[in-house]
């Protein structure tokens, strides 16, 4: 006890000596080294110990003192708290507070910019803005200050929600002294995202070219600290280079984007703090996986309204699951080990916020969790845990007073202290005046009824006639009460009084009884009283004791992969399949056998042969009558794909890549394994000559990106040509952007690649050595140039694997000018374009194509939609392939790529392909383009189990595909879809019900709304970042 | 000597012909329309689908001056060659009624990016006086590759604002659109308002909402109808309104009403609109929820001209085949219902029409019953089911011969076609680019 008496006067001193500041102070300084002393309290110091009948003490701000025997000094102001509660007060890690919106110049501006249009050294992109610093901007807010203390908050990290790279987050108390005090830490985190928010410049136009600018930034960012400087000054690079050890808040706001940002992370050894969306419970195994703490929202969706069977149709059960399970989501990833913390961003009221956390707790999150979440946490992720987080000696005094555990659900927050000040916000005995009075106006008994808290109060009243027992003249009553003062009105209509009668007047004895003047219609003044009737509905308050509330025993529907209509409960598992007595087209040199079997293990098939004899633990499928296969692959699709299809905000943005923004999902994915598609290439669109990196993958439904994508694949680009990249339909403020000719397009790709082999070269030459100059050399030079390392160019990188054979082209393409230039183009440049996609003058060029070697994937039939397709014909497929050019038909439409099969017979039709040889063109053959026919594209011993069982002829429109088989797994079956079907319904009404409870007991509701997602095609323009898509 | 200038003139214009063709080939790609019919011409032996809903395996069908005199069971009906200046046998072959594309914009838009080539809406919201046949483009590159497949006669439509204007039917082989007339402003189409609109804008839409102003949209319609009534009772007006001019047709009964909406509400509030203006009859053009409300549509005797089947489902949980089955919801209704191809690149995927047809057979539709939903029962709603839309006796003979099923694209393969008798040109400018080309690499 001396010891803890002594270690205190020791901090007295040294609080002293942190006194100081730099103020003017006018008038007597107002020093004060008076101890605050909170006593009989139930203390939680953090979110582990939790001290009963404990006392705390501070002073000057900081905690002095905490335990069950704390020796209170003499120059001490004691607060006896009965019993109440003392937390540590919350931290928010994404918050705006004090930084004022800036009002946005909105100049009119048609045509697009593609350069920055700030003025000044700053960084190329106006969307990279790392420079900024929250600091700077930071002003008290008092108004929103007092929101957030009123749900228990005491610090915020705080910076301007705008740009992709934001600058500095300052760390912040929410207390009214100077900001000189409130700042905590200036300079705390740095915070990213993936959105441009306010940047008027074009690029980036998606959330592929966002993710490689943060790439490219980051590279950057490298170059300018090993010499890049000496080349330029960069306000941006300075900056992130500077602020490179703080940690990085990144707002990715999705479950899906929270993936990819792990790959920047990874890529960069880069320590992200993610803020998610509320939809992490869909992907918990790949998020803890990724390591990283998160910041939650709790802004839960509303329930929608029922009741109307045909507006509730147009409700995606997406939206409908996501409102079931969202406030079960800390739950879930508290449960397996996520680190987590929480933030009020995002809800529409800020008084929604503790609302919710004691929602999330009744959903299962343990309140130990939720406080950690809410304070330890945060405090620890940007290194303040010695300030801030908990209220251990030394610390500061920031803490909230409570009635009971705050979590539950009626607790009350009575006062919120920051840096050791007070924030009243509720008084500790509040007077209520809820009840009936009976009150005597000049001997004329009026009864009263109030309901309602102090700021919202209710009344009426109505005279009590003798022997009449009738409210039937009940007038309402307009009444105030300030604490212990009263003032109520109304107007009189009855047997004594007519007119307005005023009176005010005090409460004493708990309420019991008030006494005052007031003034009656002809004005006199007059005493009067009222009392409360005690066989009214009075509240015990001295009993009364908030529960810890009831854990929710009901259950949440399952979470499907994905949380979507025809997710799974549990994905397809691998199996011994044995097709039996199928036609199976084999695409190889045993061409169409009848009555075969196939054997399928370990996701391979394993045999091909008439009466294989069943292995143990075979699923049998009876295939009689039936034809089997290989898989349809679409070597042109926008499916799948999240936030923009195009990086069209330049020429040429090889940067960019598909395989980073793959969205698992989109239902087509679904869609088309009812079509018999087993893989895909999604590609970039084509509003530019080089576009970006394409994805391969298989529509392994249910797994997430990186799993769909097909192993070891190599490397695709999108390339294109003609009226798309010249901006030919894009109106008539598209006319600056380099190239508006096809003269131009060849010129784009001649400079690209000249400037790659020049990058490459120099790669080589200025690659770093470790040469030391010998004594003699070193003398010999007098002057040496500032050494300015070659700048890692990740768009460039791209193209040099092109010229290496590295990464293959698949060329969007149209007339046979463009194709015959960019063959030319490859040829002297040193490449070789692997594909032509569209291609529809291909027949025009098809010797040319055949002598670079090139292949084709076209449409079957389209043509008219624009000028260049005015000489497409159908039988280009046929006239290509009888050139033995590799030729492929594909989709670039999300409902035609589920009937592939019947583009591929429009082959048999226009131009006579045979019926074996149209097949290949939709399976073999976009697998030979796509460099996997070792493993895909026929149906032989060895290669991938990715089959189609039809229900007749494969080609014939009357024909569907019964069963779809990936990697030996079942991911579509006729039977299933039944049950799929039957269950999705189920579960939306099921939820629709709850949501009819929901409202029922009072919970807000929003009306129905319908979300179509955007189907893409490759000149869809400029789909900015559009997150809605993927909640 | 008669004789012989006869002889020499036929040989001389025999020249003439083949010189044209020659010139044709090289200069036009546009196959000139064929001349009237001249003679009797018989097709013997070939499955004849009558469009009606019945088959016959093994048929015999004459036409002559353009009409249908006779069709029936080879094994039953007696013949007499002697008559037919042209036989065509059919063995193993599939004789169709043509098919009939409603809701085409077939001739009013050349190449969709083109502005300059784009006739289909005209501006402003109230148009029922503008008509489409003016601007139909019988030269149209298009045409050609439609008819190849099947398609022998389309109904054009325009589209834009809340009342479009008035369509007509053609038939596709014509010199000019007076000539492809088939039945002039055979309707006019409204846009219904819609219930749900679509924040945000095309690049990044946004989520669907409920839109306030429905209720207002359809009353702007319904007073446009009311005041469009009462100035038609009037026969004859000192100051004309050519809005309400147009109208005549609808309140008389020559015209047809087609009224485009997909959502189930708004197919509803159009059956009470139908019921209020006492309308005998009323087409409802999309229709993707009218399956919800079969009943109803048939008892109000409205019918439908679905929306294109190959079309991904408009709800995420939707059946993901639904868009192919509707058809046979409706068909098991009995509504009666046509099939139409309106949506993206829609000119060119006219030739797509059968397909939609076999779509629909496929998903439960029996096979002949599922041919009437482009041939009997487009002609029925267009209202010229007297004259045309299958293969009976005394009605026009637009018809065309396949190889093998025409409604599936494994077997499409239309080797003769007849419109109005006249048995039209095959070729398009694509056979010719791929004759050309063909004949470059066999070199």
């Amino acid at each position: 006890m001396r010891n803890l008496f002594f270690g205190m006067l020791c901090l007295s001193i040294l609080s002293f000596a942190n006194a100081q500041q730099t103020f003017h102070i006018n008038g007597v300084q107002n020093t004060n080294n008076n101890y605050y002393a909170f006593t009989n309290a139930v203390l939680h110091v953090n979110s582990v110990t939790t001290l009963e009948n404990a006392t705390l003490l501070i002073k000057n701000g900081k905690v002095e003192a905490i335990g069950q025997q704390v020796v209170l000094p003499p120059n001490c102001v004691i607060v006896n708290l009965s019993g109440k509660h003392i937390y540590p007060s919350f931290i928010d890690l994404y918050s705006n507070y004090g930084i004022s919106e800036e009002k946005k110049e909105t100049s009119p501006s048609f045509g697009p910019q593609y350069e920055n249009n700030r003025k000044g050294a700053y960084n190329w992109n106006q969307a990279i803005t790392p420079e900024q610093n929250a600091f700077e901007k930071f002003s008290i807010q008092p108004e929103k200050a007092k929101e957030l203390q009123k749900q228990g908050f005491g610090a915020v990290l705080t910076h301007k929600h705008d740009g992709i790279m934001r600058g500095s987050a300052a760390l912040v108390t929410l207390g009214s002294e100077k900001e000189n005090i409130e700042i905590i830490k200036n300079k705390a985190a740095q915070a990213i995202s993936f959105s441009k928010g306010s940047s008027t410049q074009a690029y980036p136009s998606s959330l592929m070219g966002t993710i490689a600018l943060i790439r490219q930034t980051y590279y950057d960012a490298e170059w300018y600290a090993k010499g890049g400087y000496h080349a330029e000054f960069n306000i941006a690079l300075e900056a992130l280079n500077h602020n490179a050890n703080l940690p990085v808040i990144f707002d990715v706001r999705d479950k899906l984007s929270i993936l990819r940002a792990e790959k920047i992370a990874k890529e960069f050894n880069l320590n992200f703090i993610l803020k998610g969306n509320g939809d992490e419970y869909q992907r918990l195994k790949e998020i803890k996986t990724t390591g990283r703490p998160l910041i939650l929202p709790i802004n839960f969706p509303k329930a929608y309204e029922t009741g109307d069977a045909y507006e509730t149709k147009n409700l995606s059960l997406k939206d409908l699951k996501h409102w079931e399970l969202a406030p079960y989501n800390l739950k879930y990833v508290n449960d397996v080990g996520i680190e987590f913390c929480i933030t009020s961003f995002g809800l529409e009221k800020p008084e929604n916020f503790l609302e919710n956390i004691r929602l999330a707790v009744k959903k299962g999150l343990t309140e130990q969790a939720a406080l950690k979440a809410l304070t330890e946490t945060p405090a620890k992720l940007l290194n303040v845990y010695n300030e801030i987080g908990s209220l251990e000696v030394g610390k500061k005094a920031n803490f909230i007073l409570c009635d009971t555990v705050v979590f539950s659900e009626k607790a009350i927050i009575y006062q919120n202290w920051i840096n050791g000040k007070p924030n009243i916000i509720k008084p500790f005995e509040p007077i209520e005046i809820e009840g009936t009075y009976d009150v005597n106006i000049k001997n004329n008994y009026y009864r009263l009824s109030v309901s309602g808290k102090e700021e919202a109060l209710k009344g009426s009243i109505f005279l009590v006639e003798k022997g009449i027992k009738t409210d039937t003249n009940k007038t309402e009553v307009a009444i105030k009460q300030a604490e212990k003062q009263i003032a109520f009105s109304f107007t009189a209509n009855d047997a004594k009084f007519k007119g307005l009668i005023q009176l005010n007047g005090n409460i004493y004895f708990k309420s019991g009884i008030w006494e005052g003047m007031g003034q009656l219609p002809d004005g006199e003044w007059i005493k009067w009283t009222a009392i409360k009737q005690q066989n009214g509905k009075e509240k015990n308050t001295d009993t009364v004791k908030v529960k810890t509330h009831m854990a929710d025993s009901t259950q949440p529907g399952k979470i499907w992969f994905p949380n979507i209509a025809y997710g799974w409960d549990t994905l397809p598992a691998a199996q011994i399949l044995l097709i039996k007595n199928a036609t199976v087209w084999t695409n190889e040199k045993e061409g169409i056998l009848k009555e075969t079997d196939i054997l399928i293990q370990n996701g391979k098939i394993a045999q091909v042969a008439k009466n294989i004899p069943p292995p143990l633990n075979a699923k049998i499928v009876d295939a009689n009558g039936k034809h089997v296969t290989p898989g349809i692959i679409d070597e042109h699709s926008h499916i799948a794909i999240s936030a923009g299809v195009n990086e069209g905000a330049q020429s040429v943005t090889a940067e960019v890549s598909i395989a980073d923004v793959v969205n698992s999902d989109d239902v087509n994915i679904y869609r088309q394994l009812a079509g018999g598609v087993t893989a895909a290439q999604l590609l970039h669109g084509s509003a530019n000559c080089i576009g970006g990196q394409s994805a391969i993958i298989k529509l392994r439904w249910g797994k997430v990106p990186e799993e769909m994508k097909v192993e070891n694949a190599d490397g695709f680009i999108k390339f294109a040509l003609g009226e798309n990249v010249k901006q030919s339909n894009w109106g008539d403020f598209n006319t600056i952007r380099f190239p508006q000719t096809r003269m131009g397009v060849e010129q784009v790709y001649y400079n690209a690649f000249t400037r790659a082999k020049e990058y490459e070269a120099n790669l080589k030459i200025f690659a770093p050595k470790n040469v030391t100059l010998s004594k003699k050399q070193s003398k010999k030079i007098t002057y040496q140039p500032p050494f300015i390392p070659v700048r890692k160019d990740i768009e460039l990188d791209v193209l040099v694997e092109i010229l290496n054979q590295k990464r293959f082209i698949t060329c969007h393409s149209y007339v046979q000018s463009e194709i015959n230039m960019l063959m030319h183009v490859a040829d002297s440049m040193g490449f070789k374009v692997n594909t032509f996609t569209h291609i529809l003058e291909g027949y025009k060029v098809a010797d040319k194509m055949k002598t670079h070697g090139v292949g084709g994937s076209t449409f079957s039939d389209w043509w008219a939609y624009k000028f260049e397709v005015n000489d497409a014909i159908p039988y280009n497929a046929a006239l290509l392939h009888s050139m033995d050019i590799v030729t492929a038909i594909n989709s670039d439409d999300a409902e035609m790529g589920r009937r592939l099969n019947q583009e591929a017979a429009k082959a048999v039709k226009y131009g006579g392909v045979s019926e074996e040889e149209a097949l290949k063109l939709v399976t073999l053959n976009p697998a030979k383009l796509l460099h996997l026919d070792h493993r895909m594209g026929s149906i032989k011993s060895g290669k991938d189990a990715d089959l189609v069982i039809w229900t007749g002829h494969p080609l014939s429109i009357y024909s569907k595909a019964e069963k779809t088989i990936i990697d030996g797994m079942i991911y579509f079956d006729t039977e299933t879809d039944v049950l799929l079907r039957k269950r999705n319904e189920a579960e939306r009404v099921r939820i629709l019900q709850k949501m009819n409870e929901a409202k029922n007991k009072g919970a807000e509701t929003q009306k129905p709304k319908n979300r179509k997602p955007r189907q893409y095609h490759c000149d869809t323009l400029n789909d900015e970042i559009n997150y809605d898509e993927e909640l | 000597m008669i004789l012989k200038v006869k002889k020499y003139t036929f040989l001389k214009s025999g020249i003439l012909i083949i010189l044209y063709t020659c010139l044709a080939e090289s200069l036009l790609s546009q196959p000139t329309p064929a001349p009237k019919q001249n003679g009797h011409t018989l097709i013997k032996n070939a499955t004849a689908h009558l469009g009606n809903g019945f088959i016959i395996e093994n048929s015999v069908i004459a036409f002559e001056n353009g009409k249908i005199t006779l069709i029936g069971d080879a094994r039953v009906v007696r013949l007499d060659m002697s008559i037919y200046n042209r036989i065509i046998d059919g063995t193993g072959k599939h004789v169709y009624p043509g098919f009939i594309a409603t809701n085409s914009t077939l001739g009013l838009i050349e190449i969709g990016a083109v502005r300059a080539s784009n006739d289909q809406s005209e501006t402003g919201s109230l148009n029922p006086n503008v008509r489409s046949i003016i601007a139909y483009n019988t030269d149209s590159k298009i045409i050609p590759t439609v008819r190849s497949n099947g398609v022998l006669m389309a109904q054009i439509t325009p589209k834009g604002g809340t009342i479009s204007g008035s369509s007509s039917v053609v038939q596709l082989d014509a010199w000019n659109w007076e000539d492809a007339i088939v039945k002039e402003d055979d309707g006019i189409h409204i846009n219904w308002p819609s219930m749900y609109s679509t924040s945000g804008w095309w690049a990044e839409p946004g989520e669907i909402k409920k839109e306030d102003s429905y209720a207002a949209k359809k009353e702007e319609i319904i007073k446009f109808f009311k005041e469009a009534q009462a100035y038609c009772n009037l026969s004859f007006h000192l100051e004309k309104n050519l809005r309400f001019e147009s109208m005549r047709g609808v309140f008389n009964g020559t015209k047809n009403i087609y009224i485009h909406a997909n959502y189930v509400k708004e197919l509803a509030d159009i059956v009470y609109f139908k019921r209020d203006f006492e309308f005998s009859k009323l087409t409802i053009v999309g229709g993707y929820d009218s399956w919800m409300l079969a009943e109803m549509l048939k008892e109000n005797n409205v019918s439908v001209m679905l929306k294109r089947l190959h079309e991904l489902p408009e709800r995420s949980e939707e059946d993901t085949d639904l868009p192919f089955k509707i058809p046979y919801l409706l068909y098991k209704a009995g509504v009666l219902f046509c099939l139409q191809n309106s949506g993206d690149m829609e000119q060119m995927h006219t030739r797509n029409l059968p397909f939609l047809a076999g779509t629909a057979s496929a998903y439960g539709v029996p096979k002949e019953d599922a041919l009437m939903l482009i041939t009997l029962n487009a002609a029925k709603i267009l209202g010229i089911d007297k004259q045309c839309g299958s293969l009976e006796l005394g009605k026009e003979a637009t018809l065309f011969i396949s190889s093998g099923d025409a409604l599936d694209m494994l077997t499409n393969n239309v080797e003769h076609a007849f419109i109005q008798g006249r048995e039209i040109d095959l070729n398009n400018h694509q056979k010719d680019l791929y004759e050309k080309y063909k004949k470059k690499y066999a070199e």
